[in-house]
C-alpha cells in the first residue's frame, strides 16, 4: 500500500475529509469498476446500477475496512460479489433454467445497444456466456484486464493454482464453442 | 507436462483471437462517467434521508398504533350504547334533569320515588286495604288540596 492510498484511506475515514476523499475514490477506480461488472452481467443498466451499489457500500462500511489488502482489490472484490449475488438473485427469482439464463444473457448482448462489436467479437463474446459464472470472471479479468493471478487470488479469494486451472478450463470451452459454432 | 500444455494453450488464444488485448465491445451512453459521480451522491443522500424518516416513524408506530386501538375500543363500545339509549329517552332523560323540583309533578314523584325501596313502595300500595281509615276532616282535606300531594306523596305519608 502506497503513501497515497494510505492517506486516501486516512481521509475516507475522517468524518471532516470524508466527502471529499470519496469523491476522489469514485473518480479514479469508476471505469474500472464499471467494465470489470459489465462484462459479468453483460447488460449496462444492470452493471450501472450494480456500480452503484458497490460504491454505496463502500460509503457505509469504510470504517470497518481492515486495510488488509489495497484499497483496490477491496472495491474489486465488493463489485465481484455484487455482480454474482445479482446473477444468483436472477436465477432465484425465475423459475427458468440455467441453460434459459444463458440464453437470457446471450439475447441481452444481441439486443443490448450499447454493443458495438464485429460478428467475431459477438461470437467471443456469446462463447464467454457460456462459462459458469466464476469462470466466466476469471477469464475476463485474466484476458481483458491482464491481472496477474496473485492479484486475481487476493480478490477472488481463490489460490493462484486454482485460477490458473480455471483459465485454461475457460479457453478449452471457448475454442470449442468457436469451433461447433464454424461447422 | 499440464503446465508445459496450459502455457501452450495460452499461446493459442493469441493465435486464434488475434491480439489479446482486446477491449469488450461494450460502450456507455454518452457522458456516462461525467455524470455517474453526481447521481451516485444523489442516491446516497436520497437513501439517507429515507433512513431518518423511517426512524422517525419507527419510534411513532407504537404510540400511533395505541392511540388508534383505544379509538377503535371507544368507537366500538360507545355505538351500542348510543344504540341502546335512544336520542328520544336520551334528550327526555337530559329534560328531566334540568327541570326546576317546583316544577312537573312527574319529576317531583321520580324524585320521590328514587327514595323509597321498592319494597316500601309495594308494601305501602299492598296495604293500603289494611289501612286504617283516617277520620277525613274538613281540615285534612282542605290540608291536601292545598298541598297539591299526587297519588304517590299521598300514600307514602304516614
Amino acid at each position: 500500500m502506497d503513501l497515497n492510498e494510505k492517506e486516501l484511506i486516512a481521509n475516507l475515514k475522517s468524518v471532516e475529509k470524508r466527502e471529499k476523499a470519496f469523491q476522489l475514490l469514485v473518480k479514479t477506480y469508476q471505469e474500472r469498476l464499471y467494465w470489470h461488472i459489465r462484462k459479468i452481467v453483460m447488460n449496462h443498466d444492470d452493471a450501472d446500477d450494480i456500480l452503484q451499489n458497490v460504491y454505496i457500500k463502500v460509503w457505509r462500511n469504510v470504517d470497518g475496512f481492515r486495510e488488509d489488502s489495497s484499497i483496490f482489490t477491496w472495491l474489486f472484490r465488493i463489485a465481484t460479489n455484487e455482480s454474482l449475488t445479482h446473477l444468483q438473485k436472477q436465477r432465484r427469482h425465475s423459475v427458468i433454467s440455467m441453460n434459459e439464463i444463458t440464453d437470457s444473457l446471450a439475447e441481452s448482448l444481441e439486443t443490448d445497444v450499447y454493443f458495438e462489436g464485429s460478428e467475431i467479437e459477438k461470437k467471443l463474446q456469446l462463447a464467454i456466456i457460456q462459462l459458469p459464472d466464476k469462470q466466466r470472471i476469471v477469464f475476463n479479468m485474466k484476458y481483458f484486464d491482464e491481472m496477474k493471478y496473485e492479484e486475481m487470488s487476493e480478490i477472488l479469494n481463490t489460490s493462484v493454482g486454482a485460477l490458473k486451472a480455471s483459465f485454461h478450463f475457460a479457453v478449452k470451452k471457448i475454442e470449442d464453442f468457436l469451433k461447433e459454432d464454424l461447422k | 507436462m499440464y503446465r508445459k500444455e496450459m502455457k501452450e494453450k495460452d499461446k493459442n488464444i493469441e493465435h486464434q483471437f488475434g491480439n489479446p488485448k482486446i477491449e469488450p465491445p461494450f460502450r456507455v451512453p454518452e457522458g456516462y462517467f461525467e455524470t455517474f459521480a453526481d447521481r451516485l451522491k444523489a442516491r446516497i443522500e436520497e437513501e439517507e434521508h429515507h433512513v431518518i424518516k423511517r426512524s422517525v416513524f419507527f419510534y411513532l408506530k407504537p404510540v400511533l398504533s395505541m392511540a388508534a386501538s383505544i379509538a377503535l375500543i371507544i368507537l366500538l363500545v360507545n355505538a351500542p350504547i348510543r344504540k341502546f339509549l335512544s336520542p328520544e329517552k336520551v334528550d327526555l332523560a337530559v329534560q328531566q334533569s334540568n327541570n326546576d323540583s317546583s316544577g312537573s309533578n312527574n319529576s317531583i314523584s321520580e324524585d320521590l320515588l328514587s327514595y323509597l325501596s321498592e319494597d316500601q313502595f309495594l308494601s305501602a300500595v299492598t296495604d293500603m286495604d289494611n289501612l286504617e281509615p283516617r277520620t277525613l276532616s274538613a281540615d285534612n282535606l282542605a290540608h291536601y288540596i292545598a298541598a297539591d300531594y299526587n297519588d304517590y306523596e299521598i300514600i307514602t305519608e304516614n
